[in-house]
């Protein structure tokens, strides 16, 4: 109970931290709104043109484009301070956390929530699944429901599990923002599309190295079918909220052995 | 009485990478790295009674803040033992923290746009503070530190004393049995060192908190602490109460000299060694001097003194038990 106090208490400070500037808060939330859009905007339009892609059409791109915002928007507001990990690391804010009687990694999730890249992403992914999910053809019974729901689970424990995997990198390396901006950021630009569509590499890279395929293409497999399902292993639709917890857990690990480098070198 | 903290040989090195001169030496030592080793902390010992209020001095990167890391748990130590309150710090964290206080004077820990209330709030939940007794130790020290006018606004309108009062309350409102203040004065006009200084005496001899107090102000030292710990290099230079070293060099005097050419040098000496008389002779028929001033050394000049290498101290004190 002491612990949803804490998650209370924190969530209270991110909301009145963010009220100080309220005309700021509203421009971030709409820049990300934009931004993000823009993307989706351009997908639609091509589309127009072109009926499919890989036998996907514009609700169904719109359908799997959707759980990568939805799930985007809890990763943002429970693991800023991980996607933010290396600075803190360097202002020696870390420090702090280790002289509290709190584990490591739940005072970081608590700590700081970026509620308006939340709001931004959470947004248009309420925005997307509204628009797609009446016209794909799922019918939205308790199992698929409930289905849909362990998704959403997994793929924000896959991205949360990443964030703290590249910020237990920073134990190593004072700055890993780059290998991010490889390894994270880009391989999610390439999950916005079915990803049938690449070339095996990426595919592969997708699938067993950034697994974002576990974020979005086949929890929407499970839910839609489409033919380019055949290329894989039909267990991946199945095991598709596991691997999240996977990937979570071995990213907590992974930083268990790393946080102890921390006590030999200080920052 | 039993020690509360006993630190015994602790040495801390840090390996740095070798930086190389020029571009194209920087871009090779991508590929081969050179390390250098710091000595950080030196094979430094010694042990504190409960209920201490110990000085810790020593000049910029002497290894105060390592040390103070190494005790607060942050950092393990590359040899020797730490023992306080019964726990290994670095071993046993979450079980250790919840007893101690650690103020960093220059890195804040309060929300930024909030005001303090909101902060101290947190750490009632985070350390699972009683409500009755959260609600009597923070009417105290609104009181004591006299914080009632600016505790509802937020963190980032208050001045640099203000905040560090802040800073203070929040880590002492689940009273903790050891508190670590490292440099809670610094940047500090006056009143507001005194005030800190007041409360810190407060918390040691009302309330028995064991405090260690790192400072490079000689004024919380003489006024706040029973005893000095001074270290330098990552070791340990002095260790003992502030009357013992100040009788110590009670002998020491500083004649600043102001010569015929305008320039001024100032000089330390020992009377008990050179009697007054033949440093003056020496000196006069040395120089060519317009004015002296003689000054009793205060506390301030000695510890100059020994940092600057003027005055050169003699081995450690003995182990105090």
């Amino acid at each position: 109970m002491n612990e949803l106090k804490i998650a209370l208490q924190s969530l209270k400070m991110s909301v009145r931290t963010r009220m100080q500037y309220r005309v700021d808060s509203l421009v971030a939330t709409l820049a990300v709104f934009i931004r993000e859009s823009a993307n989706i905007i351009v997908i639609y339009l091509a589309l127009l043109k072109f009926d499919n892609i890989n036998g996907w059409n514009v609700n169904e791109m719109l359908f799997l484009f959707s759980l990568l915002f939805l799930t985007y928007a809890f990763v943002v507001s429970l693991f800023a301070d991980l996607r933010d990990f290396s600075r803190m690391i360097r202002e020696g804010r870390f420090d702090r956390l280790m002289v509290r009687p709190r584990g490591l990694l739940f005072q970081l999730i608590l700590n700081n929530a970026d509620l308006m890249a939340s709001a931004g992403h959470g947004t248009l992914g309420i925005l997307l699944f509204l628009i797609s999910a009446g016209k794909v053809g799922i019918c939205w019974d308790f199992a698929t429901i409930l289905y849909y729901l362990g998704a959403i689970i997994g793929g924000v424990l896959l991205q949360g599990g990443m964030f703290i995997f590249f910020s237990s990198l920073s134990f190593y390396f004072l700055e890993t923002n780059s290998l991010r901006e490889i390894f994270y950021w880009n391989m999610r630009k390439f999950a916005g599309y079915p990803i049938s569509i690449y070339h095996k590499l990426i595919q592969g890279l997708l699938i067993y190295v950034v697994p974002f395929a576990f974020v979005n293409y086949f929890p929407a497999q499970y839910l839609l079918r489409k033919p380019d399902l055949i290329n894989y292993n039909e267990i991946y639709i199945y095991i598709a909220p596991l691997v999240g917890i996977a990937v979570y857990l071995s990213s907590y690990l992974f930083w268990r052995v790393s946080v102890r480098r921390y006590y030999s070198t200080g920052n | 009485m039993e020690n509360i903290i006993e630190i015994q040989g602790v040495k801390k090195y840090y390996k740095i990478a070798k930086r190389e001169k020029g571009t194209f030496m920087a871009l090779a030592t991508l590929f081969n790295r050179k390390y250098e080793t710091k000595k950080a902390v030196d094979d430094i010992s010694f042990s504190i009674k409960p209920g201490e209020i110990v000085g810790f001095i020593g000049p910029n990167g002497a290894g105060k803040s390592t040390t103070v890391k190494m005790l607060s748990g942050i950092l393990y130590p590359d040899a020797g033992t730490i023992k306080i309150n019964g726990f290994i710090p670095y071993k046993q964290r979450k079980q250790y923290v919840k007893n101690i206080g650690v103020v960093f004077g220059q890195k804040s820990q309060l929300n930024w746009d909030l005001p303090l209330i909101e902060s101290f709030e947190l750490m009632k939940y985070i350390y699972r503070i009683p409500q009755k007794q959260y609600e009597e130790n923070l009417d105290l020290f609104i009181q004591l530190l006299d914080m009632e006018d600016f505790i509802n606004q937020p963190v980032r309108q208050l001045s640099l004393g203000q905040r560090m009062r802040g800073d203070i309350v929040a880590s002492l409102l689940h009273s903790p049995q050891i508190v670590f203040l490292d440099e809670p004065t610094i940047g500090l006009d006056v009143v507001a060192k005194e005030r800190i200084r007041e409360f810190v005496r407060y918390m040691n001899q009302i309330r028995h908190t064991t405090i260690i107090f790192t400072t490079h102000d000689m004024q919380d030292i003489e006024k706040v602490c029973d005893r000095l710990i001074m270290i330098d290099k990552g070791k340990k230079v002095y260790d003992g109460s502030i009357q013992e070293i100040k009788n110590k060099y009670a002998n020491f005097k500083s004649i600043e000299l102001l010569l015929e050419d305008g320039s001024k040098e100032l000089k330390t000496f020992d009377v008990s060694v050179t009697p007054m008389s033949a440093v003056m002779e020496q000196l006069f028929s040395e120089k060519k001097i317009k004015d002296i001033t003689i000054c009793e050394s205060e506390i301030e000049d000695i510890i100059r003194d020994i940092y600057e290498g003027r005055v050169v101290l003699a081995q450690p004190e003995a182990e105090r038990n």
